[in-house]
């Protein structure tokens, strides 16, 4: 589904990816972990299009398509959807607003007619039973004085809304207690099928206790330098990560 | 030639009484504001002035189909064409009629022109104790070509009444027109009125709109203004409050785009204590467009426990576009609570791209976001058609096809 080739990029005159190598099949779950600085959150931004992000070489091939040729919106209307690690407040749209015009948009890039509304409400209370979030939050506006808890919440609804193929989980579990957590995980769970894929990066193994992951990658210095099965998290969170960026350190030096 | 000769000739044709000469009189020593004038140092009328409109022409009659293109179709109609009166409602409760002389506070060249001169418009009594449940519409159209006109219109609103207002004035020929606009409220005791002016005029038109709010105790005023079209706009509001426990509420949506002008002056006067006032103004400048905001708020020795908010928020949306923003507060009593606050930005990146990494398109996402910065003003007029239409030029302005509402 994803096949990131030797991808560069950074910010001004600072390069910050160095060369990603990652291929993700459909069905699969990948989780990228590292240590703060190590570029998780560029690659997530530069995924999903971030125009602040100078690419300098790579490839982001999705299903045949270079995503680098595409703006953000055409990304997600090709299936890519980037949780952000810090979901913008905008005052004035209610929830269900925005998330009628994000679903209508993609459906008319697309071809499709608009969601007729009985659909939508239907999707609508559908998605929010499984996210536990109660009714009066529709009408909100969109992340305005939400709780930490409650953005991130409100961005994997937003994901359920809008059934992307490929789902980035930037520190979704940065701000949320450990109900919300599990409410949140078990949402994404149910989300999973053969057919979308998901890359959960995270500072912490806990999230990965209930997002099973099928890869762990350890994304250091702009560059992939450890990948491994859903072990190598638990081994992260007992040895750290010195033990990896001393060797990479050495490698790269 | 120039329009001041044209209103001299036009004086002459009239049978004016002393009081009024000597208005005129003091008129024409002034002419027109300059930016020299502290009021008028961002807006100039020199272009403007030295247009050879024609004053006061009357035209034809008008089509219906004109008055429906441009009418929000409420059931309580007044219009006006070429200044005269041809549709006003009958309502229970109040009484309309064509213009009827009052008195004005003429405290510039503007306000005298239009005092001295000026015999069009309608008088509003609402009694005493009276509800006005649907909004009444106010049409002012002008059907002849490069004309100069004026209106002046009275409203006074018996204790304990309500009532709201939907104004527009439409110019309905290709070539500009210039209209000096003056309408006084008087704000019975225990009163509640709303005005909301959609000043969406050609892209030729001219406006120079005064309103002068007096209000006594435990009444609320509201005035709302949405300007999107129009070429030059200058909108003087003035409220005085002259009892206690009054609010006086103004918002203001400016939306401009190629060589737009809008200007919002509005003055609030706090004569008594114990009162409120609100003003939120929001502008989005397009193109090479230009906003100027004036927000003054006097506190009186006497009037103590004041609670004065004034906000002007200002989005430039282009490189050519600009605006200039000015509170004043001048504060002489010591028990009261003003601020004031004024920005000037751009779109935020950040939830610009948070918006297009959800599939909505970059343009749609600018346009929500300013409607987003815009709804906060909008979102105080009660009636919702109002707000519609807000919601439509906005986006036709925007040039999205977007649907706001759920």
């Amino acid at each position: 589904m994803l096949k990131i080739n030797n991808l560069k990029a950074g910010i001004e005159d600072n390069q910050i990816l160095k060369g990603i190598n990652l291929e993700i099949k459909a069905g699969e779950v990948h989780a990228i972990m590292g240590p703060n600085g190590s570029g998780k959150s560029t690659l997530a931004s530069v995924i999903a299009g971030k125009e602040e992000y100078e690419v300098e070489g790579g490839e982001i091939d999705f299903e045949g398509t270079d995503l680098l040729d595409l703006t953000p919106e055409e990304r997600a209307h090709k299936g890519v959807f980037l949780s952000f690690q810090y979901p913008v407040e905008i005052p004035g749209i209610s929830v269900s607003n925005f998330i009628k015009t994000s679903i209508n948009e993609r459906r008319k890039a697309t071809g499709l007619d608009p969601m007729p509304a009985k659909e939508l409400l239907k999707k609508l209370r559908e998605k929010m039973e499984l996210l536990s979030i109660d009714k009066g939050y529709l009408s909100r506006n969109m992340n305005e004085g939400f709780s930490g808890g409650e953005k991130k919440r409100n961005e994997i609804f937003q994901m359920a809304m809008l059934d992307p193929k490929l789902s980035i989980l930037d520190e979704t579990d940065s701000g949320l207690d450990i109900d919300a957590l599990r409410i949140v995980a078990n949402g994404v769970n149910k989300l999973r099928r053969e057919d979308n894929a998901t890359i959960v990066i995270t500072h912490y193994q806990r999230l990965l206790d209930y997002i099973i992951p099928d890869f762990v990658h350890v994304l250091y210095k702009g560059r992939i330098v450890k990948s491994g099965g859903k072990e190598l998290a638990l081994e992260l969170e007992e040895k750290g990560y010195d033990w990896i960026t001393k060797e990479a350190d050495k490698k790269w030096a | 030639m120039g329009l001041i000769n044209n209103i001299k000739s036009y004086s002459e044709t009239l049978n004016l009484s002393a009081e009024k000469k000597g208005l005129f009189n003091s008129f024409l020593e002034n002419g027109f504001p300059t930016i020299k004038d502290e009021d008028w140092k961002y807006t100039s009328l020199k272009r403007i002035i030295t247009e050879d409109f024609s004053v006061e022409e009357k035209g034809n009659n008008i089509d219906k189909t004109d008055i429906d293109k441009y009418s929000l179709s409420f059931k309580n109609q007044i219009i006006f064409v070429d200044g005269k009166l041809i549709t006003s409602p009958q309502i229970e409760g109040i009484s309309i009629s064509d213009y009827s002389d009052f008195e004005s506070r003429n405290n510039d060249a503007i306000m005298n022109l239009n005092a001295s001169l000026c015999s069009n418009g309608f008088s509003i009594t609402v009694d005493k104790n009276t509800v006005v449940e649907q909004a009444i519409e106010i049409l002012f159209f002008t059907t002849t070509e490069n004309n100069f006109s004026q209106y002046r219109n009275l409203i006074i609103v018996g204790d304990n009444s309500e009532v709201k207002f939907v104004e527009r004035i439409q110019n309905l020929n290709g070539t500009p027109s210039f209209v000096n606009y003056f309408t006084r409220i008087n704000c019975g005791k225990n009163t509640n009125v709303e005005f909301n002016k959609i000043q969406n005029n050609t892209s030729n038109s001219i406006l120079i709109d005064n309103v002068d709010v007096y209000q006594e105790n435990d009444s609320t005023c509201d005035i709302n203004t949405l300007i999107f079209g129009g070429s030059f706009t200058r909108n003087n509001l003035n409220f005085e409050q002259n009892g206690t426990n009054c609010e006086s509420n103004m918002n203001g949506v400016s939306v401009l785009d190629n060589n737009q002008f809008a200007d919002n002056h509005t003055f609030v006067d706090h004569k008594s204590a114990h009162c409120r006032s609100n003003e939120m103004y929001k502008g989005v400048y397009l193109g090479s467009s230009k906003g100027v905001f004036n927000g003054k708020i006097m506190v009186r020795p006497d009037a103590q426990k004041i609670d004065a908010f004034q906000s002007n928020n200002n989005l430039l949306l282009s490189e050519d576009s600009t605006i200039d923003s000015k509170p004043q507060l001048e504060i002489y009593a010591d028990d009261v609570k003003c601020s004031h606050g004024c920005t000037i930005g751009q779109l935020d990146d950040e939830a610009l791209f948070y918006m297009r990494s959800r599939g909505i398109g970059v343009e749609e996402a600018k346009a929500v976001l300013t409607y987003a910065f815009a709804s906060e003003a909008i979102d105080k007029i009660t009636v919702s058609e109002v707000r519609l239409v807000a919601q439509e030029l906005l986006a036709k302005k925007l040039n999205v096809d977007l649907d706001f509402s759920l």
